[in-house]
């Protein structure tokens, strides 16, 4: 049922499609179908007609029937029957079954064109619309606009009927035809009535499942606190009142439901009786045989569901072209960040240079200013500063995630817009602060930015991190499987894991988000040890969060508010006692082995 | 069959016949025999007026050949109205009466699994999934639903629309049986032939759905990784292979579907069915207003052949789902409460002797031995998986140790009577649940008539009260969906308070949140050194301050103990706890050679 769908929420992405743009782009993507669709749309035209002729072969049949009953006659009729209902059925399949295949090859086209514009566009896309909802773009809603197609073409063989029966019976009997169609209204009008009401009831429904799931959901997850305290009784309480009130709401939505059938029944049933009387009635006159009476209540039935049914055609209609301006709008989004030509990439020595650089997210909050600052080839560089003092930018303006506004980045030289964006970030070895795994193995995860790598290659670089000690702890080695995300790893793990995979790529460039996330002392020592190797003989760019990382930088870059205000090492900064001073007593204090020592020291408040 | 051992029950539950999935749908439908006898009675009534109303036409069709008197047309016109205004309503009744059973078997179906949910033991819950749970409890349920409303319905509706429609016909002329029963017979064998090639097509189609949106979703989600590594092209390609797989099938069912052959075997139905018919018009058995009511009634079989499709496999999925939930009501909950057992005030005293445990595929903890004093606070150290948290739930017995013993207070926690073993052993686990509902209910949970104050008192110990005065609502502030959402941090400080309320003897804390700041680490330390006064406390911790500073560590490598003793027996005898330490400019003692004193 089309006409219960959820919210169709908005995006600044999204955009209005004339009528004629957004047809011309559906005629676009069905012209590979030109074939398939001509032939679409002969079964469909031939359907109807079978269906129009079949009562009428019949009722004329039982007129003739009265003159002539000769054995011949019979047998002109009965295959006359089986031939209609064999080409009826033939006609149906070969429309089902082609329109299911061009539906298949537009969806797939519009999938894969959906999903090109998606890789194609730079983070700050990923930023700003959730996963969950990109994703419905490319599978619901592509889905959702070809089903569009299958509706027309279903629209348009109910119309076609409806259309040669209505027509055949005005030739027959003007004054009883249109006495049929006076039905057609009171039809027309419940039925769209009533999906009114079906629409508020079913979003009562919806929003009472929401609170039942959302109940049972914190009964199970809090169960231990509900047992330890013996609190079973007062939650079921409560479970009662919220069951109750989803038993009386669906009820009624059910009640809505089972209705509408035997209530549009009823009008067909005084049609058709009406029918009987009048009808009979002209044929005792002599203006109509017993044959085209009959054919009259026949084509009542035959007309009642396809006019029931193309009231909620058209809602649904809206909704699938609707769908396809959503698909539309995601293909045609623009990307910002823009290459002005895609030169290749030799060895990079790992030189960079932002020059007069101006970055922001969006044009109200500026990030960087004027940014200028120079990473030597082989140094390991620690960016220090509070959140949204640009920090994190930096790092994600060097993997060229995003797009600067001004100035010049760049790489041993040469401008970052002009390189070939695959092989200059081949270069690049980033890990972010919750690293990503994808559901395989450590083994296939390590070897994600090098696909050509050998398993030895891999235990190599595997073995290099943390001494190895990882993999053992883990009980089938590199085998393991890492679950959807890297869920089944430690959030340590997963950083043991991403520092090998850049181990493996042996980048020019390294760029660090150290995480905040907690994590065990053991693989804390391990993922220091593997950074020692990491670092070692690349540039490198840490956003620090981790005292020890800060200590063993070649130098210390303060950020305030996109600015560098101070830079050296970390005993020079503290002593100078600026804002360095003041980030250390703020951020890092509790990781010093002062700290740590003198934990226990401190007196207890007592109340 | 015999009682089960609960934790919670109401009291007079209706009893339903849990043996097997059949028979318990039926026990609850049983429930409200007044319905379901009305919804089988009203059924029945409205296909035979919509059968009857076949024959009226035929007797009308009579009347016009030949007219009996100037108001019969008029009656038999009447008779007509009546009949289909009763027809309808009859199937509206009907239609309502299966739609109320429906309702109530998923209210009452939903009821009962969550008794026996409350019921189950902890050990239960701990082993079950949130999210399978939760959709045993709806889509279940929805799906147990829809096998009534419209499954059961329409096979109901198949039975009556093709044997009363048939009687009928037998009424006129028995002979004009034989085409209906034939057709029945191979529609009978091609609607099986026709379910058997569509059902895995189906099957296979959703499932390449599923492949197709979470292989794009684990993209999107790795996208930074995916473009960091330029590997777009291989992206690009694996979303192309999944999305062309969907296709193929997709294009599949609809291949198949065309090739319903029930439609055709109906349209030979027809074609000899009026072969029939004409032949006895030939031979003067039959007249045309009878043709004209058996050709109504054999239309009549068209919407039975056609809902009947829907209805098996409904009906396949609602005993399925059903099974699901009997098996969470039926499942046993190895819960002995041994209510007579031990149960005084615990001192804290903990000794593990020989304990391992694990599962038939592997140990999670294997011979295990301490000794704990009352009051003592004691850091368990190690990886992910090596085992700790395990360690902590075989104290409060969550689970049995698999061999060896612990003593706490020197009886050995099998003997210990489980609420008073389990109430005074408190866990606050890593990630704290709280309720949606007030900071002040939270805290006080489980003594709802706490006053103010008392909240009050253990929010300060905890260092919580300063943050929940920052909510503009202060204690009333609700959490959750509804309310603010608060950190990690500030959740373990709850759940603190919580303890501090509750004053159990032995505290397990979990803490696993990491403060980003030195303000907020300052808070967190003064909470749990305050929580530790007195009290056995075990620290699942990363926090090295909190490590150096406890009365015992407790290192933890793949399920053994490796090393314990206070840091400074560590850091001589631990090669791995001083791996630790040497990152940071400490003086190393020597390393001792001799073993470590477990």
């Amino acid at each position: 049922m089309g006409f219960i769908m959820d919210g169709l929420d908005g995006e600044a992405y999204d955009r209005k499609y004339g009528d004629g743009v957004l047809v011309k782009r559906i005629i676009n993507y069905f012209r590979p179908q030109t074939k398939r669709m001509l032939a679409v749309s002969a079964a469909i035209v031939l359907t109807s007609l079978v269906n129009t002729g079949l009562p009428i072969f019949i009722s004329d049949g039982l007129d003739r029937l009265q003159v002539d009953d000769s054995t011949r006659t019979l047998i002109i009729l009965t295959v006359g029957i089986i031939v209609l209902g064999i080409l009826g059925w033939v006609f149906n399949a070969i429309r089902q079954w082609l329109s299911a295949s061009a539906i298949g090859n537009v969806t797939l086209q519009l999938r894969e064109d959906a999903f090109d514009a998606v890789l194609k566009r730079d983070l700050s896309f990923y930023d700003t619309y959730p996963s969950g909802k990109i994703v419905s773009r490319v599978t619901s809603d592509t889905q959702a606009f070809s089903q569009v197609v299958a509706l027309a073409t279903d629209l348009m063989s109910q119309i076609l009927l409806v259309v040669l029966l209505i027509g055949y019976l005005f030739s027959v009997n003007v004054q009883l035809t249109l006495m049929t169609l006076l039905l057609t209204p009171f039809i027309v009008a419940t039925a769209l009535g009533f999906r009114k009401i079906a629409r508020q009831t079913v979003t009562n429904s919806r929003r009472v499942n929401a609170i039942v799931s959302s109940h049972i959901q914190e009964t199970i997850s809090g169960i231990s606190i509900a047992k330890a305290f013996r609190q079973e009784q007062a939650i079921y309480d409560q479970f009662l009142d919220v069951n109750a009130q989803s038993y009386r709401v669906n009820l009624r939505t059910n009640y809505t439901f089972s209705s509408i059938f035997p209530i549009l029944n009823l009008m067909a049933g005084v049609g058709t009786a009406a029918l009987v009387y009048f009808g009979g009635l002209q044929a005792q006159a002599g203006t109509l045989t017993a044959g085209q009476w009959y054919l009259f209540i026949q084509g009542l039935a035959l007309f009642w569901f396809p006019l029931t049914s193309i009231a909620s055609f058209w809602s649904q209609f809206q909704l699938g072209l609707a769908a396809g301006e959503r698909v539309f709008a995601l293909i045609d989004a623009e990307p910002k960040v823009v290459q002005i030509d895609q030169l290749d990439v030799p060895q990079l020595k790992g030189d960079i240079q932002f020059e007069h650089v101006d970055f922001s997210y969006n044009e109200n909050e500026p990030v960087l200013k004027d940014f200028s600052l120079h990473f030597a080839p082989g140094e390991t560089l620690a960016l220090v500063g509070h959140t949204g003092s640009g920090k994190s930018s930096i790092g994600k303006l060097i993997a060229r995630f995003y797009e600067f506004q001004g100035g010049e980045i760049l790489i041993d030289g040469r401008d970052i817009r002009t390189l070939d964006l695959g092989q200059y970030r081949a270069q690049l070895g980033v890990v972010t602060q919750s690293p990503f795994l994808f559901d395989g193995t450590i083994m296939e995860n390590i070897r994600y930015g090098k696909p050509d790598a050998s398993d030895d290659e891999v235990r190599l670089v595997a073995e290099m991190v943390g001494q190895g000690d990882w993999i053992r702890a883990l009980p089938n080695g590199l085998d393991t499987p890492v679950g959807e995300r890297g869920g089944s790893l430690s959030m340590g793990q997963r950083q043991l894991v991403s520092l090998a995979r850049v181990l493996l790529q042996n980048p020019s460039i390294f760029i660090l988000d150290e995480a905040t996330a907690s994590i065990d002392p053991l693989t804390e020592t391990l993922i220091q040890e593997g950074l020692d190797i990491v670092l070692e003989n690349r540039t490198s760019i840490v956003i620090a969060h981790r005292l020890s990382t800060i200590k063993n930088a070649d130098r210390i870059i303060v950020l305030r508010e996109g600015e560098i205000i101070e830079e050296g090492n970390h005993t020079t900064l503290l002593a100078q006692g600026g804002h360095y001073a003041e980030l250390y007593n703020t951020y890092f204090r509790h990781q010093s082995l002062d700290y740590i020592e003198n934990a226990g020291r401190i007196p207890v408040l007592s109340e | 069959m015999a009682v089960q051992r609960s934790e919670f029950t109401v009291p007079n539950p209706y009893p339903y016949n849990r043996s097997s999935a059949v028979r318990w749908i039926f026990s609850h439908i049983w429930r409200y025999k007044f319905f379901f006898l009305a919804t089988c009675g009203l059924y029945m009534t409205a296909w035979f007026s919509f059968s009857y109303a076949r024959v009226l036409i035929g007797n009308a069709a009579q009347e016009i050949m030949h007219p009996t008197g100037s108001d019969g047309l008029a009656r038999i016109g009447l008779s007509v109205l009546f009949i289909l205004c009763l027809d309808s309503l009859a199937a509206l009744g009907g239609s309502l009466a299966v739609g109320t059973i429906s309702q109530r078997l998923e209210r009452d179906s939903r009821e009962e699994l969550y008794i026996s949910l409350l019921g189950k033991s902890q050990t239960f819950h701990d082993r079950q999934r949130v999210g399978d749970i939760m959709a045993r409890s709806t889509d279940d349920m929805n799906q147990l639903n829809g096998m009534i409303n419209p499954g059961v319905l329409f096979i109901a509706e198949t039975v009556l629309g093709l044997s009363v429609p048939l009687l009928w016909i037998a009424s006129i002329k028995v002979d004009l049986l034989l085409v209906p029963l034939i057709f029945i017979a191979t529609y009978v064998v091609s609607v099986r032939a026709y379910s058997r090639r569509l059902n895995p097509v189906v099957t296979n189609q959703r499932e390449a759905f599923g492949i197709m949106n979470a292989g794009l979703e684990e993209t999107i989600s790795g996208i930074e990784v995916v473009k960091a590594s330029a590997q777009e092209a291989f992206e690009r390609e694996k979303f192309r292979k999944n999305a062309r797989n969907y296709r193929n099938y997709f294009a599949q069912q609809g291949q198949v579907e065309a090739g319903y052959l029930p439609m055709l075997l109906y349209a030979f139905a027809l074609g000899f069915g009026f072969l029939h018919c004409m032949v006895l018009y030939q031979q003067g058995q039959l007249t045309i207003p009878n043709i004209i009511a058996v050709m109504g009634l054999l239309a009549a079989l068209r919407f039975p052949i056609f809902v009947s499709i829907f209805s098996f496999s409904l009906v396949q999925l609602g005993i399925a789902s059903a099974k699901r939930i009997l098996n969470i009501i039926n499942a046993e909950s190895e819960l002995d409460e041994n209510a007579s057992g031990y149960a005084q005030p615990m001192r804290g005293d903990i000794v593990f002797e020989n304990v391992s445990f694990g599962y038939e595929d592997g140990m999670v903890l294997e011979n295990i031995s301490f000794h704990i004093k009352p009051g003592e606070t004691i850091a368990i150290v190690g990886q992910t998986g090596s085992g700790k948290s395990t360690l902590t739930q075989l104290m409060n017995r969550t689970y049995n140790t698999t061999s060896g013993r612990i003593l706490v207070d020197g009886v050995d926690v099998r003997d210990w009577s489980l609420t008073a073993l389990r109430s005074q052993i408190s866990k606050i686990e890593q990630d704290v649940f709280l309720f949606s509902r007030s900071l002040a209910e939270n805290i006080a949970f489980g003594a709802p008539d706490t006053p103010q104050e008392q909240i009050e008192k253990a929010a300060r110990e905890a260092q919580a009260h300063n943050f929940i005065m920052s909510f503009v609502n202060g204690y009333e502030t609700e959490v959750g969906e509804r309310g603010v959402t608060l950190s990690g941090g500030q959740r373990q400080r709850i759940a603190l308070a919580r303890a501090f309320l509750s004053n159990p003897r032995v505290l397990i804390l979990d803490d696993s949140t990491s403060a980003i700041d030195s303000a907020t680490e300052d808070e967190i330390q003064q909470a749990i050194r305050r929580a530790q006064q007195g009290r056995t406390t075990f620290l699942i911790t990363h926090r090295l301050s909190q490590i150096r500073w406890a009365d015992h560590i407790l290192l933890l490598e793949g399920g053994k103990l490796i090393a314990a003793g206070t840091h400074d027996d560590l850091l001589r005898t631990s090669d791995q706890y001083r791996r630790i330490f040497a990152r940071y400019d400490v003086a190393l003692p020597l390393v001792e050679v001799e073993a470590p004193s477990v």
